[in-house]
């Protein structure tokens, strides 16, 4: 038995016993929509959007996205922060190696449409739950304050 | 499994009679799963038909519904329990997990909160104490109503700053009046704690005035009355211990006998103020013009960078590999019968099916591809199955019967060098042993005037790459395909084709782009068995390990017992130093020999020390597989070595800058093994840099903490030494309108492809963007050596100095041949070629006009010394690391508040790399030294995933890291811009432990810092 979402704003569907992660990169092979990195929620490198809020590809499964939108970082420009956020963390050489990338910039995404004027504190908060093993985080946090600044200009 | 989403409360309380487990968030029994439970049957989601939200009664009382989510409590200005959230887990999880779902879980770190909130839960069978509930569970939770008191506080230890596993939560709530208390709830829980109130405390505390009480005998009251267990983390006596300072700490909070702010010990004195140096600040801001975007961030930015493990074919077959049941015993038989006859089973190879050379190893090739009569550690690889699914894959390795006769364990190092310990190989476990004296060491000891002596141990960390080991294998005309993350591609080959028994010419390694390497992809990793199953099947496979086996299987950081034993005399000369280094190596060589080399040679450090006497022992074990991994032996040294000094300057009373001054090497004399070393030593420079710094001034710490400032001075050697071969080919071409860079380096996120685009377009005068890498692959870029030793600056740079004249002739020759100018009046500018007397630079005639020139091919050797007797580095680059700490006096955790590294290895290539390289290093050496630590026990790993395996968190980073270079060269220097991949982890340990004991008075030996020890540390006299 298989259930029903909607996936950068295309039908999809999902079975009983396997996690958003997981079908997208193994049944689907849609590897640019998520990476994974510890499959037990502990990374954050497979954060996608579950309406509009930061969650774990690798925990999702059917009940959870059920009727309910998830959006990946192949739809990051369809946000209204989406490409700003993308110029900001590119102009700052946000990432290394850039597998934790797409999670990181999902749970930025997440926060700058909610909270486009996050503070530090705010922003820290916000990734605590993805693992960056190259930069030390300093790249990463230099590219949201920009893109705070940016969001900023643009309103 | 099956989910039932019912309609009504009823039918779903007849599920779950009927046997179907209950679901919400789902976030506690997914983490279940995860350590290897079995998944129900039948789940029914619950969440829809339970009350969602916060609502606060007159009385003020807050209900909150079963449904509702912590990150929504986190959000609900409740009190305690919201600040309390920050603390459970992280955003993703508290968005799914549900505070019904925590407390019918029966852990958790919410819970201590909720029992001091005196929490009644209401469920399907009526209203009760939360501690009732816990005792006895009964019906579904409906809601929880808690009543919160005047005051509450709260304090959760883990393992790292944020995100963690609970080692001890604790949480109080206190009802004050006329300065007595009348209502007090305590309680304790988290992780494997059990959830408990602490009565007897809360009885005494009622009546007494919190101004009257005595904190250490409070402090003993309380620790005498919790509950807690040991893990394999940290004992029973560490909870206790801290569950009693905390919330001794919150019941005395506002009164006189509130913990104290407490001056560092500081054992040294700081040092005075010096002039720095120039030195160059890396940023966005500062940077100016210097500062580029790299031409990998926007492809990563966006996640549309194909990582080989992202690679997906229709027809793809899918591998998964058998590893060793044990940790080391005899294979008796390998029946793989069963498996072959599966259906959807493609091939399943053993040892067998190796044709070639069933070892391998970048030095020595001890290590089987597939294990045939022993397997010697818990990752060794046993069989390869490749199938249609993934699922037939893994039933297929059930199916394969390993017959195996487990044998006595070697799991010491030390014990492993004992006569009769089992042998790992067939002969001794000792694989080297490195021996230096000079001068008479004896008699240095019994005439010096200070002796310092202690054991530095370092950890097993692990690499952490957030791209775990795999790609994809294909038939390749009449050889192979090979596509997995790597570090040296050429190297991949030639011991590919050894095991394959082919050429290496029928074979192709893609090795980028790569997920993180840091070492841990230098050696082999899956690309044995997926070439293999690719050769059997005549099809393509593809494999990606999952955490759990890269953990078990890949290279970790050799384990290091450092004794060191250190004299100066009165004035604080050194004059003698004594060092025996045991590295745990693991079941294979890989390459942990030099591992163990390289830091027997940075064993006086930067310093001129007479007398010495040093010993490096690597030695098998059955624990994983050592092998490369940034720092390289270089940064176990340097903690030793920059602790010992200054120790030594506290017995002199000298301050940390003083006493490196007067032991630092003079510029230009021989190096530590007696070698010529190259120009442009910066070691005054740096030290200079960090007497400089303000880091040394006052600031602030919460009251709980105590502040100190340490440093680390440190020249690291660069490139592979003396005795390897260390060569490089690199070539320059221009084609289809590029100017291809062909270096067969790899890109691991440490910016090789930026720093090739800088290169050449600083010398050949073009822009960045008409220049294009080609790099990863044997069979479109030159072998350029190994991605490891920070090499990969000098290779770049040399490349281009050696090729890019010529090709600027030749594009040059081209344009006037084509525009019938002379060539004195042409120069190169971006985009093509332009009249030299021209204002703006604009192209007469484009790159692409120009059409394909010929590539300019250069082959060079890593400079070195002429020194033999022993590997030797000739290149060094010199920098200093100094750290701000703050120690908590709650659970003797260290917060790193500011980290400075001020570097000097030549020009800047391009400044957004270098400033990542060693940002980047600078935490993972802090992870090193506080929270990481690959544990095993039996030759089992301990630590699995990254739920206990715990790197650096955004928390765990320094508030402030400042990041300098230093770049001039001597003049005449002719090695240009130095490689910096390893210089920034160098000093980070030792820096922070010269913090510490800034701070607490005593120098931590053992990494990664026990909190237990340091609160030890402290406790002697911290609440006096």
């Amino acid at each position: 038995m298989s259930i029903t979402f909607t996936l950068n704003g295309s039908p999809a569907t999902l079975q009983q016993d396997e996690t958003l992660a997981s079908a997208l990169r193994e049944r689907l092979g849609d590897t640019a929509a998520i990476k994974v990195a510890c499959d037990i929620g502990r990374c954050g490198a497979c954060t996608v959007l579950l309406d509009g809020a930061p969650m774990n590809g690798c925990l999702l499964m059917s009940w959870h996205v059920a009727g309910r939108e998830v959006t990946t970082i192949q739809a990051l420009d369809t946000l209204p922060i989406g490409a700003t956020l993308a110029q900001a963390m590119t102009e700052e050489n946000a990432f290394q190696c850039g597998y934790c990338a797409p999670g990181v910039m999902m749970s930025l995404a997440g926060l700058f449409t909610t909270t486009p004027d996050a503070s530090d504190e705010v922003i820290r908060e916000a990734l605590e739950g993805n693992i960056c093993r190259c930069t030390g985080y300093h790249s990463i946090l230099r590219g949201a304050a920009r893109a705070r600044d940016l969001i900023k200009e643009i309103k | 499994m099956k989910i039932l989403h019912p309609k009504t409360l009823d039918a779903t309380l007849d599920a779950i009679k009927a046997g179907a487990t209950p679901v919400a968030g789902g976030t506690a029994l997914q983490m279940q799963w995860s350590q290897g439970a079995e998944r129900p049957e039948i789940m029914v989601n619950i969440g829809p038909l339970l009350p969602c939200g916060i609502s606060h009664a007159d009385d003020g009382n807050i209900t909150i519904g079963a449904a509702t989510t912590l990150d929504a409590i986190r959000q609900g200005r409740v009190p305690l329990l919201s600040d309390a959230a920050r603390d459970v887990a992280a955003p993703n999880i508290r968005r799914l997990a549900t505070l019904g779902g925590t407390i019918g879980f029966g852990a958790g770190c919410l819970l201590p909160a909720l029992l001091v909130l005196d929490a009644k839960v209401t469920t399907t069978q009526g209203t009760l104490p939360l501690c009732d509930y816990l005792t006895a569970p009964t019906g579904l939770i409906l809601s929880i109503t808690i009543t919160p008191a005047q005051r509450h506080f709260w304090c959760k230890t883990g393992l790292r700053a944020a995100f963690t596993p609970a080692i001890i939560v604790s949480a109080g709530a206190l009802d004050i009046s006329d300065g007595v208390i009348v209502k007090s709830r305590l309680a304790v829980g988290g992780g494997v704690v059990t959830p408990q109130r602490l009565n007897t405390v809360e009885h005494w505390l009622v009546g007494q005035c919190p101004d009257d009480l005595d904190p250490a005998a409070l402090c003993e009251r309380i620790d005498q009355n919790v509950q807690a267990p040991s893990c394999a983390f940290r004992t029973a006596t560490y909870r206790r211990r801290v569950a009693a300072l905390a919330l001794a700490e919150g019941i005395l909070h506002g009164t006189a006998k509130a913990t104290k702010r407490k001056p560092p010990a500081r054992p040294l004195p700081h040092p005075d103020v010096k002039t720095p140096p120039v030195l160059t600040t890396l940023s966005r801001n500062a940077g100016g013009d210097r500062w580029h975007t790299r031409p990998d961030m926007p492809a990563k930015v966006r996640g549309t960078m194909p990582y080989l493990t992202d690679h997906r074919e229709d027809g793809m077959l899918i591998a998964r590999i058998l590893r060793a049941a044990h940790p080391h015993a005899k294979i008796r038989s390998i029946d793989t019968t069963a498996a072959q006859a599966l259906p959807g089973v493609h091939a399943v190879i053993t040892h067998k099916d190796v044709r070639g050379l069933n070892r391998f190893g970048i030095l020595m090739q001890d290590q089987p591809a597939f294990c045939s009569d022993k397997v010697r550690y818990i990752g060794d690889t046993v069989a390869a199955v490749a199938a249609e699914t993934a699922a037939i894959a893994e039933a297929a390795l059930a199916l394969i019967k390993v017959d195996y006769e487990p044998l006595a364990l070697v799991t010491d190092p030390e014990a492993a060098l004992m006569d009769d310990a089992p042998k790992v190989h067939s002969d001794s476990n000792l694989i080297n042993d490195i021996k230096l004296e000079r001068g008479d060491v004896d008699a240095a000891f019994a005439t010096a005037a200070h002796v310092v002596e202690d054991t530095y141990v370092t950890p097993r960390q692990m690499h952490g790459f957030m791209e775990t080991e795999g790609g994809w294998a294909a038939p390749d005309k009449d050889g192979l395909l090979v596509c997995v993350g790597g570090q040296h591609g050429a190297r991949d080959r030639l011991q590919l084709a050894r095991i394959l028994d082919i050429p290496q010419e029928k074979l192709r390694i893609i090795t980028s782009p790569i997920g993180g390497g840091f070492g841990g992809k230098d050696e082999l990793t899956v690309q044995p068995a997926l070439a293999l199953l690719a050769q059997k099947t005549g099809r393509k496979v593809r494999l990606q390990l999952s955490r759990a086996e890269s953990v078990a299987a890949g290279t970790k950081r050799n384990p290091m017992r450092i004794r060191m034993r250190t004299a100066c005399d009165a004035k604080g000369k050194l004059v003698a130093q004594q060092v025996d280094l045991i590295s745990d190596c693991g079941a294979y060589a890989s390459l942990s020999p030099s591992v163990t080399e390289t830091a027997m040679e940075h064993c006086a450090g930067p310093y001129e020390i007479p007398n010495i006497r040093t010993r490096g022992r690597t030695v098998y074990t059955n624990n994983g597989a050592g092998g490369a991994f940034r720092g390289f032996g270089s940064n176990q040294m340097t903690f030793a070595v920059e602790c010992q000094l200054d120790r030594l300057a506290q017995k002199v009373g000298q301050d940390p800058a003083k006493i490196r001054r007067l032991n630092m090497r003079m510029p230009g004399t021989p190096g530590y093994l007696g070698q010529t070393i190259a120009p442009t030593e910066r070691l005054h420079e740096m030290l200079d840099a960090a007497q400089a710094s303000d880091i040394w001034n006052d600031f602030d710490v919460e009251p709980d903490e105590i502040a100190g400032v340490g440093m680390a001075l440190m020249m690291q050697g660069t490139g592979l030494g003396t005795i390897p071969d260390d060569t490089a080919h690199f070539a320059l071409r221009l084609q289809d309108g590029k100017i291809e860079a062909l270096c067969g380096l790899d890109e691991m996120g440490q910016g090789l492809i930026v720093s090739l685009h800088a290169a050449v377009s600083d010398k050949i005068g073009c822009d960045r963007a008409d220049i294009r890498a080609v790099f990863g692959d044997t069979g479109r870029a030159p072998d350029s050596g190994s991605t490891t030793a920070a090499r990969g600056g000098y290779v770049v740079w040399r490349g281009v100095e050696n090729t890019a004249p010529t090709l600027a002739t030749k594009i040059i020759t081209a344009a006037s041949d084509r525009l019938g100018l002379s060539p004195e009046r042409l120069k190169i500018v971006p985009g093509g070629v332009a009249d030299i007397t021209a204002n703006a630079p604009i192209p007469l005639v484009s790159f692409s006009e120009l059409g394909d020139l010929e590539a300019v091919e250069t082959f060079f050797e890593f400079p070195k010394s002429d020194y033999t007797k022993s590997n030797a580095r000739f290149i060094f680059t010199y920098a200093v690391t100094l750290a701000r700490v703050a120690v908590n006096r709650i659970n003797g955790t260290v917060r790193i508040a500011r980290l400075d590294l001020h570097t000097a290895a030549g020009p800047v290539i391009d400044m957004a790399a270098y400033l990542g390289q060693m940002e980047g290093a600078l935490v993972q050496g802090a992870g090193m030294t506080l929270t990481e630590d690959a544990m095993m026990q039996d030759g089992q790993m301990v630590t699995k995933n990254f739920d206990t395996y715990t790197m650096p968190s955004i928390r765990d980073t320094p508030s402030e890291i400042v990041v300098t270079a230093h770049e001039s060269l001597d003049a005449g220097d002719p090695f240009g811009p130095r490689g910096v991949g390893e210089l920034g982890i160098t000093g980070v340990t030792a820096a922070i432990a010269n913090a510490v004991a800034d701070a607490v008075g005593q120098w931590p030996t053992v990494t990664p810092f026990a909190p237990q020890d340091i609160l030890t540390m402290m406790t002697k006299g911290a609440r006096t």
